[in-house]
């Protein structure tokens, strides 16, 4: 430790400044994008666990075990070296452009790999905190909607999925946030989000200390605007919708 | 490409991605997967049963105070937490400190929180008067958690703690971008010199870790199932 002098200024300034800003709205967007993707495949995978098919239970179990039980890292190694290659050309060359809409980049092939790997990932987790929300749904309601003539989707979309939210809606959050935590994996496939924005400060000016505390406390940040946006968000939606039924 | 799955690359690579330079006196791949796995688990058994101990028997003040670090130290993620110990550790113990140990000490410490949590929170499950009735038979606070508390909770937690190591095993796997040679990183090596065959080299290591974490799974599983089986008898 000796004759290592703080200079905050060295990361908060010039260029280390600008790759901190661009590496927030970088982890925002793979979090945000990836959430999305996660929460409809999870959804997607909850409904095929609802059904009466054996054989579509069983790809959706199968899914959920291989996603939970192999490593983040390999997957988006997975995805990156070993999938993309195998992409029709025309899309790679149309991935690999740049290309604008309405002032907005379209994602770069590194950030399409990113949210679709977190994605495919946190979906996995996602569903199983789903299902623990449905379990605590009395088995009488399912009979009850479908008596009432609900199709089977309508069930879901309107009586089940709304209370398993509401049941296992602290839990989510806590998956959500390790979704955003789990983004800086992506700096593993050269997503430049914002882990790897500090390790680049870090070699460009050697102040680890002062870029890893930034970086610490933008994550917290981070963590603290998400889980008490969602938490409020829960509050407005869930207001009378938790399940009584379970102990 | 000629055909669908090429053998050849995983015959010729397994020993490599399965012990490393074992040979050679420095194991790598899934030999050191495992055992960055059993030191970090290890670490954090130790480190989290103290953090426990300190927890359960110190006033209100400072369960706030661990409470506040531990969530701090759970708050960031895991691969910058690698970061801080792997920049860190060589300035404080000299350019000597190997890069494993830092990789040790952050998952370690960031998986002591959790069995901080599951060993409180165990003991939080227990009903209040056991506590005060082993106290006032004259058991000291100490002799009560020893053998009227913990005999309890212990099997209740073992599910808890296969699952942890299972995330733990999981984690490791970040290691790669410090390069310490474990399964990844080897992978990732001999998919960079070989070039040709990613798909079949990825797939292999998914499906070294899926047999090591989802053996440990089923385990958990099964011990959780006993638990409650013997629970209702």
């Amino acid at each position: 430790m000796n004759g290592y002098q703080l200079d905050w200024w060295a990361v908060l300034s010039g260029q280390p400044r600008e790759w901190l800003f661009s590496g927030i709205w970088m982890t925002f967007r793979l979090t945000v994008f990836s959430s999305l993707l996660a929460t409809v495949i999870a959804v997607i995978l909850l409904a095929m666990r609802l059904t009466t098919s054996r054989l579509l239970q069983g790809i959706a179990a199968s899914y959920i075990t291989v996603f939970r039980n192999t490593p983040l890292a390999v997957q988006f190694l997975f995805w990156y070296f070993g999938v993309i290659p195998l992409l029709p050309e025309l899309w790679r060359d149309w991935l690999n452009e740049t290309h604008i809409y309405a002032g907005f980049t379209f994602p770069s092939m590194e950030l399409i790999a990113g949210i679709w790997g977190l994605g495919l990932f946190s979906a996995a987790f996602i569903a199983e905190e789903l299902r623990a929300g449905v379990r605590a749904v009395s088995a009488g309601q399912f009979e009850a909607a479908r008596s009432q003539g609900l199709s089977a989707w309508q069930t879901l979309r309107y009586v089940i999925l709304p209370q398993a939210l509401a049941n296992s809606w602290q839990p989510l959050i806590g998956q959500y946030l390790n979704l955003m935590k789990n983004s800086t994996l992506a700096m593993s496939i050269a997503v430049a989000e914002l882990c790897y924005q500090v390790n680049q400060i870090e070699s460009y000016n050697l102040h680890a200390i002062e870029a890893f505390a930034v970086g610490s406390l933008i994550y917290l940040l981070l963590g603290l605007f998400l889980s008490s946006s969602l938490d409020a968000f829960g509050r407005v939606i869930f207001k009378h919708k938790r399940s009584h039924s379970h102990g | 490409m000629d055909e669908l799955f090429n053998w050849a690359v995983i015959a010729d690579n397994l020993t490599y991605l399965l012990v490393g330079k074992a040979a050679e006196g420095q194991p790598g791949g899934l030999l050191l997967t495992i055992i960055i796995s059993l030191e970090s688990v290890l670490v954090a058994l130790i480190l989290g049963s103290v953090l426990a101990l300190i927890s359960w028997f110190s006033p209100q003040w400072l369960q706030r105070l661990i409470t506040i670090v531990t969530d701090l130290i759970r708050g960031i993620p895991l691969l910058l937490l690698i970061f801080w110990f792997y920049f860190l550790l060589p300035m404080l113990l000299g350019n000597g400190a190997p890069d494993t140990l830092s990789v040790v000490a952050a998952l370690g410490i960031f998986s002591a929180v959790t069995v901080m949590h599951i060993i409180l929170s165990g003991l939080n499950a227990l009903p209040r008067g056991q506590n005060e009735a082993a106290r006032s038979s004259g058991f000291s606070a100490l002799q009560t958690l020893r053998w009227v508390l913990l005999p309890q909770v212990l099997p209740m937690m073992l599910p808890s703690l296969v699952n942890l190591f299972v995330a733990l095993i999981k984690d490791t796997s970040l290691a790669f971008i410090v390069s310490v040679p474990e399964l990844t990183l080897l992978t990732n090596q001999v998919n960079n010199r070989t070039m040709v065959y990613p798909m079949e080299l990825f797939l292999l290591a998914g499906f070294l870790y899926f047999l090591l974490c989802s053996s440990l799974t089923t385990f958990a599983h099964r011990l959780d199932k006993r638990r409650l089986a013997n629970l209702s008898r």
